[in-house]
């Protein structure tokens, strides 16, 4: 069909184009941007806007900081959501159902409702400037997404598995190390990855809780260069590919599970 | 599984190599730190805090000269983005273990910061005396000095000087004169003012643009208290001219959508003659095109005998003391350091700025140019710095973007006016 | 059957750090919805309902910002849906050139939104920005616009950003659900001589509700959550043409330091959400159909 191949044609392209205009743009100098936005980068300035960058930046502490945030983020996430998921799974009753209901409200709440009570909190905690602060707000603000998911994965296994499990006398713990993780692989790799975009991506919680450069993350980060550079966009790209950089190979290698996986959880709730 | 694995392999090692990447910066930083603690155990740490990212080099060498002087003080400095400085600046203050030394804007957040509490009077310290006793009044309320501003600058559009004298053109004097400047330029292909629409056009220009369209100076505080409106004559004029500027051509095109760099490039390339923007913005443009001869050249909108301000001024990046601050007598030192006239032209020299200090002495011929502003010229205040109520500062901004979008000035002015009322007590 | 009490200490980590870092800040902002708290003095008025009487009555900025939160999640949501569920019937099949489609398509998620942000900032800058560029090498010049600061459509480039960055995912949850559609379905339907339109219409579509209603939820709270974009491209200009409920509520809490107000305007906005989400909910349950 000719109208099928135009219209993917041009999503392609919209989506194309801008992707290789960043990566274009992030090597030529700013004067060579302006004179020619969408021309190919002339001379030899393949890294030079690279150098620069981790000079003048410590894009490698930025990067760890990420690193660390999102790996911890995502990890005590998945296991308390899960636990969470499966005791609403398990209840099945009308405890069950407000105790769903009182997470997933949380989905609901854009988290600049609260970010000032947040805020205050987090200071009188002595949690700002600290990734451990950063890391316990982010489990809260994703608990809510991941029980929504999981719960409706772990709601959909057959009820007389868990039931055959109870009888043969194994405890919650056991049912839920033995049978219920195990079967919800494909779920929990789901949730881990949507989690994982999220938390790397944040930046909302280290706008206001991070101030010092020693515990940026490369959103944040990326957020400054704008007030650096104004809107010197070969830098701004250049930090930007930086930024993405472990995404984007992360999505290469797993994409399948990025795909399909983001999705599989939540379709069958 | 075996692809998982392989990526969080993958993943670990990228944080390795990071972390190691990361260790010989950190190494670079754990040396300054020991070195500064072997020299005794009551060095004492300093925070200063400010948002002018530009600067950072110049500071980082004065901070070191301050800190060889005073070897038992060692200054913190951390910068913010000036956007991330006017939202988070205050709570950082709040608990005193940031920013001993901090900087404050004169308006809005000068007014916030000493409803907080967070100035310390600094009224009877000498090192008063070696600012330019006419800038200090923005850092006083209540008969206190709570701050005082370091840097001059001047927010009134930045002129192609070589241009001008090549295309034989005078500065004008009147709005005829201004207008015959403006269709010299056109007939020769060259955009009289680019106006950074997109980002700090807006209220850059207002100041120049109403200077003497309203000459009371207590106007924005009349505005807030009531007694004035946006509806009446000095601002619907001053909106009035703005359109003019833009229907007939003095602006580029896409006025709104154009940013602060597209609008250096402009100049720098000279297909414009002027940017509405400030004084801050010489140096850059002596970077892209070092063949140009720069000066200031605010909008003359009235006739000769009208003319009253030649220009606006802004004392700014205002110098304080946080009040709860345990180390204020360092802090002090600190300041005092900046004032004394060799490290203020090491200031000024280096980031191209003109100061509040007197006898500073300047080293480039944009700023030696210029200088004559300061003491000659009968400038006036940056009036939007009188706004305190951000919200009022926004409807005033948003009528002028209303009117550059097309919006008649009338129209523009009661919407703004009409959030004025909603915002003011 | 009698499940161990066990069973409750489950919630017990993920519960406790909700509630402290979540539930109770969310209630802290209702609390100080009622007062005149700056945000900094440690005193405060309780000033009863005044705040949401300023909201409600007298502040058109707020009203301005509901309006084009709408507009804003409206167009987002017909839109992206309608991209999201036509490309996915595209590209339903599981070929290899599918995948990579499906793949490219869904790479802008993986982004974060500060990069989107800058890389639309360049795309829409009518001085060298490409968009213009484009349309003036097609010899469209008559198309180009100043996308950011034209306050017409500005609120309208916005969108399609954030359809260009959501659409992706949107679409493989409707592949997904398209493949959960049994088969033999279609093939009965065919024997039955069924047209096109009437197995997409009595098949297709009835089957995918579960997915469009994640579909529509998910793009609703996102338009709404749109703060990183709208923040870093227009900053609410030009003239409160963009400004969103996010945006104001952060310019109410950081530059007008009025944190009272800014926190009643939070519970108005829970409120707005929540009621949308009901009506969706409402609505796109009724067309479930089972078989």
């Amino acid at each position: 069909m000719l109208f099928r191949r135009f219209a993917i044609f041009i999503y392609a392209i919209l989506i194309l184009v801008p992707l290789t205009m960043v990566v274009l743009t992030s090597m030529k100098t700013l004067e060579q941007t302006f004179d020619n936005p969408l021309g190919i980068p002339t001379d030899g300035l393949i890294v030079e806007n690279f150098i620069n960058i981790f000079q003048e930046q410590t894009m490698a502490g930025y990067f760890v900081n990420s690193s660390v945030v999102t790996l911890f983020s995502v990890s005590f996430t998945l296991i308390f959501a899960a636990m969470i998921a499966f005791g609403i799974t398990r209840l099945n009753d009308w405890k069950g159902n407000v105790l769903f209901a009182l997470f997933t409200i949380g989905m609901m709440i854009p988290p600049q409702v609260n970010m000032v009570p947040l805020y205050s909190l987090i200071l009188n905690l002595g949690l700002t400037n600290s990734l451990l602060g950063l890391v316990l707000v982010n489990i809260s603000s994703t608990i809510p997404v991941a029980v929504f998911i999981l719960t409706g994965f772990m709601k959909t296994l057959p009820k007389e598995l868990l039931e055959a499990s109870t009888i043969d006398g194994a405890g919650n713990w056991r049912i839920f190390t033995k049978v219920v993780v195990p079967l919800s692989l494909p779920s929990l790799s789901a949730t881990a990855i949507f989690l994982l975009v999220m938390h790397w991506n944040d930046l909302l919680y280290p706008l206001l809780f991070i101030t010092d450069n020693a515990y940026k993350t490369l959103p944040l980060a990326l957020l400054d260069f704008q007030g650096q550079y104004s809107t010197n966009y070969p830098m701004l790209f250049t930090g930007v590919l930086i930024a993405s950089v472990p995404m984007v190979i992360m999505y290469i290698f797993l994409q399948r599970y990025f795909v399909a996986g983001m999705t599989s959880g939540t379709v069958k709730g | 599984m075996k692809k998982w694995l392989i990526c969080f392999i993958a993943f670990l090692g990228m944080i390795v190599l990071a972390a190691c990447a990361d260790e010989s910066s950190q190494e670079k930083q754990s040396e300054d730190d020991s070195a500064s603690a072997s020299e005794g155990e009551d060095t004492t740490q300093l925070s200063f805090i400010h948002w002018r990212g530009e600067d950072k080099e110049v500071f980082e060498d004065i901070i070191s000269q301050f800190e060889e002087e005073n070897p038992n003080i060692n200054v913190e400095m951390n910068i913010y983005p000036s956007e991330q400085y006017q939202s988070n600046a205050q709570q950082l203050l709040r608990d005193g273990s940031t920013g001993d030394v901090f900087t404050s804007q004169p308006g809005t957040q000068f007014e916030a910061m000493k409803e907080a509490g967070l100035f310390t009077d600094l009224t009877d310290e000498d090192f008063v005396s070696k600012f330019s006793e006419g800038s200090l009044s923005v850092g006083q309320a209540d008969g206190k000095q709570l701050a005082i501003p370091y840097q001059m600058v001047f927010n009134m559009p930045v002129y192609n000087k070589g241009m001008f004298e090549e295309l034989g053109l005078e500065v004008p004097g009147s709005w005829s004169e201004y207008q015959e400047m403006a269709d010299t330029l056109m007939e020769n292909d060259i955009i009289p003012v680019v106006f950074p629409g997109a980002d700090i056009g807006p209220n850059q220009t207002m100041n120049s643009m109403m200077m003497n369209n309203a000459k009371d100076e207590d106007i924005f505080q009349k505005l807030e208290s009531g007694e004035e409106s946006l509806t009446n004559e000095w601002w619907v004029t001053t909106l009035e001219d703005f359109q003019f500027f833009n229907e007939n051509g003095y602006f580029q095109e896409n006025a709104l959508g154009t940013n602060q760099d597209s609008a250096m490039q402009m100049v720098a390339n000279e297909e414009a003659a002027m940017i509405a923007t400030g004084s801050y913005h010489m140096a850059t443009l002596k970077e892209l095109n070092p063949d140009l001869k720069l000066g200031f050249l605010p909008p003359i909108t009235v006739e000769e005998g009208e003319v009253d301000y030649e220009g606006i001024h802004t004392a700014t990046f205002m110098l304080a003391i946080n009040s709860n601050s345990e180390k204020k007598e360092e802090a002090k030192k600190f300041i005092n350091f900046l004032s004394e006239p060799e490290i203020a032209s090491q200031y000024a020299n280096g980031t191209g700025q003109h100061l509040t200090v007197t006898d500073v002495e300047y080293e480039s011929e944009e700023l030696q140019n210029t200088a004559h502003w300061i003491t000659d010229k009968n400038t006036r205040f940056q009036p939007r710095y009188l706004i305190t109520e951000a919200a009022v500062e926004e409807a005033v901004l948003g009528s002028i973007e209303n009117v550059l979008g097309g919006a008649s000035p009338e129209e523009a002015a009661k919407e703004a006016q009409q959030i004025v009322e909603e915002n003011i007590d | 059957m009698k499940i161990s009490k066990s069973i409750y200490l489950f919630f017990i980590p993920g519960l406790v750090l909700y509630s402290i870092f979540f539930v109770f800040p969310t209630l802290s902002a209702l609390f100080y919805s009622f007062t005149d708290w700056d945000g900094i003095s440690a005193d405060f008025n309780f000033i009863g309902f005044e705040n949401y009487q300023r909201a409600a009555a007298g502040d058109s900025i707020f009203m301005k910002s509901v309006g084009n939160n709408l507009e804003f999640m409206f167009f987002v949501a017909v839109f992206q849906t309608l991209v999201a569920l036509v490309f996915a019937i595209f590209l339903v099949k599981n070929t290899k050139f599918n995948y990579f489609l499906r793949a490219l398509f869904f790479f802008p998620t993986i982004l974060s939104s500060v990069s989107v942000a800058f890389i639309w900032a360049f795309v829409y800058d009518p001085n060298l920005g490409i968009l213009n560029q484009l349309l003036s090498l097609l010899g469209l010049e008559f198309l180009t616009q100043n996308w950011l600061g034209n306050g017409d459509i500005a609120i309208y480039s916005l969108a399609f950003t954030q359809v260009w960055f959501h659409a992706g995912q949107m679409l493989i949850i409707f592949v997904a659900g398209l493949h959960a559609i049994p088969n033999d379905l279609y093939e009965a339907a065919k024997i039955e001589g069924a047209s096109r339109w009437q197995i997409f219409k009595k098949i297709t579509w009835p089957l995918l509700a579960p997915s469009a209603t994640i579909v529509i939820a998910y793009t609703t709270i996102q338009s709404f959550q749109a703060f990183d974009l709208v923040f870093a491209l227009t900053g609410g200009g030009p003239n409160y043409s963009t400004e969103i409920i996010a945006t104001y509520i952060y310019s109410i809490a950081f530059r007008g330091y009025d944190f009272g107000y800014a926190s009643a305007i939070s519970v108005i906005f829970m409120g707005i959400i929540a009621l949308i989400t009901y009506i969706q909910f409402k609505v796109l349950r009724s067309n479930r159909v089972s078989y």
